[in-house]
């Protein structure tokens, strides 16, 4: 029974216990119609967060994935409020953050600079463009065609494909095994012959990418381009990961551990302001929540 | 093992999805039982969910004083009242889909940003549930009734108005500016509609720019420092939203200009007390914020039983009969706080 000792097994008693309780105290929310609706507010975090983990994994941290997704939103806005049609903007977008995400790989890879430090200055950067170039103003007045790339699930089901392949890379390929290695000792991982500088370029691009796709299905949900989306998303992200079990110092982390987590984050803070009604209350829940999970997971591998 | 836990995380994931997909059930639309006139109402019990454009700021926490007044009274309602701490306007879509979910009977908007929160607000009628919009308009599909606190005409020409009068009347002379929230706020853009308007009366007063403010006092502050420098001949500044009026007024103060540029706006006397006594502000203007969160809760009740109609009136407890003036349920009535009677108010 090896298996209950992990943080995913502590993750699934977790969400279990919420779910019955919730279940006890407000029926309602237990139900496929609310979860559908509550759902949608779930997958801009979660594809961020896929990359992010990746990224944690090979020891590093990305910063500046909130502020990439303003710039690819506000990117979006100013394309299309000069007449590039919403789709061909979107590319654009999508483009210029995955460039950002290049750019944060090439300080990080190349120059060799800490990432905490890269992305901490990035996020600034990247922010204050967002906010220059859109001069704060909202960009709203889309076509339905455009917002209908937020509705029915297409984002879940995006995410849930991104999910899958990233699992299957991180545990069958040649590739997810040199981000692990890197994560362990990276000096180690060079000596035997890992792509290290390749596959950190190849990790903060695909952040950069990632947010461009959550910061077009943000502007498509919300039908408002700005320069403040995403603003914390980086921490939630972070919370996430860590919360599914990955080792902040890298070279551990699985995918199943930040679904799990995700999940739980989710169903935890929609629970916490449906019952109590005090949207506030989510900022102590979420950081109890991580603290708990981490005791959680000690008392079960204590009592093998 | 490991792959038992991977099936059911899909199977959660699967499940996520497939709610997503199914449509909505409709609840039947409104309660048949119809209110009986006079005293409190006999409905059944009904949830009625005010969200304000930012929870805990003084003019809003004040409405939500005057909304549990009107539900306590009622006794029929309960009452939530929950809005973004942080001005968001993706946090009050969050909020909207919740109550959503939660199938509750009355959604009372005041929406910070019409364009983010409508799509939510059609969900929650798509759903059944009655949308009203108080304090701020949106597009008029996403909601049944407005519960307006004065018309933009009262508002602008009170402003404009006052700030003529603190200016020396009819000779009034100067340039003079407007900081407003948001560029795309609805409501401020009505009112500057009408302020332009009213100038026009007072052929001295210059109006030489329109900034925003964002809902955010530090950016009000350096907005109204840098028109300051760009327009030395600035004699007053309309700072038309409770989070712009004090960021002006400060940088007014900071600046050394008090008794040189006069600022006048919208705001609750707390907020303003201390500028109105040194001299930065001579007038504040406002509706009675109480009687505009109890009216809301009032109309709310009466969406809910179906018994509020365009171009009628509604009994409002201790407010009496108000006009509904098309869609609008009309508050009207706007108050000037000055240095003679501020002392008398406290919220």
């Amino acid at each position: 029974m090896k298996w209950l000792r992990s943080r995913e097994a502590a993750l699934a008693v977790l969400l279990i216990l919420l779910m019955v309780t919730a279940n006890a105290l407000e029926p309602k929310f237990v139900t496929m119609r609310a979860q559908g609706l509550l759902a949608t507010h779930l997958w801009e975090l979660a594809i961020v967060a896929v990359p992010m983990l990746l990224i944690i994994i090979a020891g590093g941290i990305d910063l500046s994935v909130g502020a990439m997704v303003a710039l690819a939103a506000v990117t979006l806005g100013l394309l299309f409020e000069r007449g590039t049609p919403a789709t061909v903007a979107a590319l654009v977008a999508i483009a210029v953050a995955g460039a950002a995400g290049f750019a944060n790989g090439w300080f990080v890879a190349k120059l060799k600079v800490h990432p905490l430090i890269v992305t901490l200055a990035t996020m600034a950067v990247f922010r204050g463009l967002a906010e220059g170039l859109s001069l704060a103003r909202p960009i709203s007045g889309y076509p339905a065609s455009f917002l209908a790339i937020s509705q029915n699930n297409v984002p879940g089901y995006l995410f849930a494909g991104f999910a899958l392949v990233t699992g299957f890379v991180l545990a069958r390929t040649k590739f997810g095994r040199g981000v692990v290695a890197i994560g362990m000792e990276e000096t180690a991982a060079r000596f035997s012959g890992i792509p290290v500088a390749r596959i950190k370029l190849v990790l903060y691009a695909l952040s950069g990418l990632a947010c461009g796709l959550a910061g077009v299905i943000l502007v498509a949900r919300n039908n408002t381009a700005k320069a403040d989306l995403g603003v914390g998303l980086e921490l939630e992200a972070i919370t996430a990961v860590i919360l599914g079990g990955a080792r902040i110092e890298g070279g551990r982390g699985k995918v199943l551990g930040l679904v799990l987590g995700l999940l739980l984050i989710h169903e935890t803070r929609e629970f916490v302001s449906w019952h109590w009604k005090q949207n506030e209350l989510n900022l102590i829940v979420i950081g109890s929540l991580l603290i708990v999970t981490v005791l959680l997971e000690r008392l079960l591998a204590a009592r093998r | 093992m490991k792959i038992q836990l991977s099936l059911l995380s899909l199977a959660a994931m699967a499940a996520l999805f497939t709610a997503g997909c199914s449509s909505p059930e409709t609840k039947p639309a409104g309660d048949p039982k119809v209110e009986t006139t006079g005293g409190p109402s006999t409905g059944k019990k009904i949830t009625v969910c005010l969200l304000p454009k930012k929870k805990g700021v003084p003019y809003f926490t004040s409405c939500s004083e005057g909304a549990e007044e009107a539900a306590k009274e009622l006794g029929n309602v309960e009452l939530i009242y929950d809005g973004p701490t942080s001005g968001d306007a993706a946090d009050a879509v969050k909020l909207i889909d919740q109550w959503t979910a939660q199938g509750v009977d009355v959604i009372a908007v005041s929406p910070n940003d019409p364009a983010v929160l409508g799509p939510a607000m059609m969900r929650a009628r798509d759903a059944g549930i009655k949308v009203i919009t108080w304090d701020a308009d949106s597009a008029v599909d996403t909601r049944e009734f407005l519960v307006n606190q004065a018309t933009a005409e009262e508002i602008g020409n009170s402003l404009v108005d006052s700030m003529a009068k603190d200016l020396g009347g009819d000779k009034a002379a100067g340039d003079v500016a407007i900081v407003t929230a948001t560029l795309t706020a609805a409501n401020q853009n009505e009112w500057i509609k009408y302020i332009k308007a009213r100038l026009a009366k007072y052929p001295g007063l210059n109006l030489v720019a329109t900034k925003p403010s964002n809902e955010d006092q530090k950016l009000a502050f350096s907005v109204t420092q840098d028109l300051t420098k760009a327009y030395p001949n600035l004699k007053g500044v309309f700072a038309i939203s409770s989070v712009a009026f004090p960021g002006a007024a400060e940088a007014i103060k900071q600046g050394g200009m008090t008794g040189k540029v006069f600022v006048t706006g919208l705001s609750t006397p707390n907020d303003m007390r201390n500028y109105v006594n040194e001299g930065v502000v001579k007038s504040v203007i406002l509706w009675n914020t109480k009687d505009l969160g109890y009216l809301t809760v009032y109309a709310a009740r009466a969406a809910a039983d179906g018994v509020l109609k365009a171009d009628g009136t509604l009994k409002a407890g201790r407010l009496g009969e108000k006009k509904v003036v098309g869609d609008n349920v009309m508050l009207g009535g706007t108050i000037t706080f000055t240095k003679d009677n501020i002392a008398q108010y406290n919220f």
